[in-house]
């Protein structure tokens, strides 16, 4: 790297390199960690902890943008996750602290809950070709709703209302604790390491599995993959179905956290997982991207956050630095054309 | 084929409206049968906030005991133009009173104006109108609170410490209010903030700069924050990194299924009460619409809830 630009096969090869996407995502991340060791909070950015909680704390965004990515890779976007979130940390809370339900029985539930969803969605857009962008936005308002309703609009926590109308605490159930319990000597949060485990599931599902392959067709021409035989509804209903699974997830990770299920929890998620999406370097468009780029996204926006936080930047520079991190993220994304 | 498609979406949505409809309309008749002599129209700004749904329920709770009364309420979503609307409504169906706790002051003191010129009674709660066209305004001051917080701290720790301060969102009033009247009341002693964030209200962001404040610093005698789910946030942060014992957590609000709780699970060491007014607003409708005079303005006293006083119901503040 002596600055000179020598035209011959090595250049080609950086420039190849330069290329592609996944340099980019990690040029991206590389800015954003060189200006942590810059700004690094009289020495708290070389903490392992610090690291250890940026990942804690944007593992549910992790776990949103993977469905994400799936929905985008179809040419789609799901703009109720951050509601489906905010249902589904409810309903947790609701059965496994209020009902006092079996544990898994209150995972599947929730699951279920969440998938029936995603997939109310997806059936909205492959059956009756609503565009995306709308049924999507039904559903953040109705599942908002929804949770409210089912909350009676306050925190279902560990305070639980008597008949006659004072509030007795109960314990929180142990999976709240083995969500929220650090593994591996205290180095690495649960929540973290559920979010690894669907960045790795995305990874089968779309570069092993036929119907991963699928999601690629119907982004990139949903005619063409119409014509050779995909099963294109079905394929919308499963990728949307699978962004409400990854909400539950999510969902169930936050209350774990927060000990309670708030109906307002999720608010806004929605633009940070597409953010996430979009600094990793998938493509808006469908049928372009990987799940590896996400999860670079997702280190990308961790860091950048904590190292606002660190050294305690104030909101409005907080919003503008973030903005303007967001643009020079996606200008490295930027292809030549 | 197609224009069928739409059909069983439309059945399935007519048979929830339907249902919806139909349990309201089952309450109001409930309520008409025991044949209540007035009607209150209650504008309510959000219902996003617990405290707000606190509101609501402290208002229902303190009218059940009165069958003279019924209330109807509404929710504006945080919305101004839509509160203005239904003000309005109140005022076209013609209720005998309107309680408003407004979203802001501006947008909404010319419809409060318009009923109060109508002679309709208006008590505005918790947030104010601009102007003298309302009945009366019943509310507590942040800064007050704010006040009395920083001075418990100062007395807590002994003159002097190290505090992490966790504000709400510093566009609103209320987090602005409790700053600053938490700045006046740690003035003179040795109290030092030495990490500040604006967590906005929320538990999630208040955990984040917990986790910041607790790696860039070795020391922290208490966290002071805003509102009870920011102490609880903060004190999830110091319990994840085994810090929780050495740290001090003080929260406002002190609703009873929240900031009491903390306080009795002994999470939190204090947490200021910040009071509703609901069960005073339906107390005051009573005597403007029983003909008696009321005060223009009344301000709520507040408890603080600690560890040693919560089974007992709190200590009321000094005046």
């Amino acid at each position: 790297m002596n600055g000179q630009i020598s035209p011959g096969p090595e250049n080609s090869k950086l420039a190849r390199l330069f290329r592609s996407p996944t340099v980019r995502a990690l040029l991206s991340l590389l800015v954003v960690v060189l200006l942590g060791l810059v700004f690094n909070a009289e020495g708290a950015f070389f903490k392992w902890g610090t690291h250890r909680d940026m990942l804690r704390q944007v593992s549910v965004f992790g776990i949103l943008a993977c469905g994400m990515t799936l929905v985008i890779i179809t040419s789609g976007i799901d703009l109720s996750v951050g509601s489906v979130l905010g249902l589904t940390a409810v309903l947790f809370s609701l059965f496994s602290i209020h009902l006092g339900w079996w544990p898994w029985l209150t995972v599947v539930a929730c699951f279920a809950a969440g998938a029936a969803c995603g997939a109310a969605s997806g059936a909205l857009i492959a059956r009756f070709n609503i565009q995306p962008f709308i049924a999507t936005l039904a559903m953040m308002v109705f599942a908002r709703g929804l949770a409210k309703f089912v909350s009676g609009g306050q925190k279902i926590s560990t305070a639980v209302m008597q008949p006659d109308g004072t509030y007795q605490y109960v314990e929180v159930p142990r999976i709240f604790d083995l969500l929220n319990a650090r593994i591996l000597g205290e180095n690495l949060t649960v929540v973290t390491l559920i979010m690894l485990v669907c960045v790795a599931g995305c990874y089968l599902v779309l570069a092993k599995l036929r119907w991963g392959r699928y999601f690629y067709a119907v982004g990139g021409n949903e005619e063409a993959a119409r014509l050779s035989g995909v099963p294109v509804a079905a394929v919308k209903v499963l990728a949307y179905g699978l962004s409400g699974f990854f909400c539950a997830l999510a969902g169930i990770c936050q209350a774990a956290q927060e000990l309670q299920g708030d109906p307002e929890a999720g608010m806004a998620y929605e633009l940070t997982a597409i953010a996430i999406v979009v600094i990793g370097g998938t493509s808006l468009r469908g049928g372009r991207g990987t799940i590896w780029l996400t999860l670079l996204g997702t280190m990308t926006i961790g860091y950048l956050e904590k190292i606002l936080s660190i050294n305690a930047v104030g909101e409005a520079s907080r919003l503008m630095l973030t903005g303007m991190i967001i643009i020079v993220a996606v200008l490295f994304q930027k292809r030549e054309s | 084929m197609k224009k069928l498609a739409g059909l069983p979406a439309l059945a399935v949505l007519s048979a929830l409206s339907v249902a919806a409809l139909g349990c309201s309309s089952k309450e109001k008749a409930s309520q008409q049968e025991e044949g209540p002599r007035w009607t209150i129209g209650m504008s309510q700004c959000n219902l996003g906030e617990p405290w707000r749904v606190q509101m609501n329920a402290d208002i229902r709770k303190a009218a059940e005991a009165h069958p003279e009364l019924r209330v109807v309420f509404k929710d504006a979503q945080n919305d101004n133009l839509r509160q203005r609307s239904h003000v309005e409504e109140y005022v076209r169906t013609g209720v005998d009173l309107i309680i408003i706790s407004p979203k802001e002051a501006a947008p909404l003191t010319q419809p409060v104006a318009d009923a109060y010129g109508r002679g309709i009674p208006v008590i505005v709660l918790d947030r104010r109108v601009l102007g003298d066209r309302y009945t009366c305004f019943i509310g507590a001051d942040n800064k007050r609170i704010g006040r009395a917080a920083g001075r418990w701290i100062a007395e807590r720790l002994g003159g002097s410490g190290r505090v992490v301060e966790l504000k709400g969102l510093m566009t609103s009033t209320p987090g602005q209010d409790r700053h600053s009247g938490f700045v006046g009341g740690i003035r003179g002693s040795q109290v030092e903030v030495i990490f500040e964030a604006d967590m906005k209200w929320l538990e999630p962001n208040a955990r984040q700069e917990m986790e910041s404040a607790l790696a860039r610093f070795e020391d922290i005698d208490l966290v002071y924050a805003h509102n009870d789910p920011g102490a609880h946030g903060a004190y999830l942060a110091a319990k994840a990194a085994g810090r929780e014992q050495e740290i001090i957590f003080v929260g406002i609000d002190g609703l009873p299924q929240e900031g009491q709780i903390y306080v009795k699970q002994g999470l939190l060491e204090a947490s200021f009460e910040y009071p509703t007014g609901g069960k005073e607003a339906v107390e005051t409708a009573l005597e403007i619409l029983s003909g008696q005079e009321v005060p223009r303005e009344i301000t709520l006293s507040s408890r603080v809830f600690t560890t040693a006083n919560v089974e007992q119901g709190g200590e009321w503040l000094e005046q």
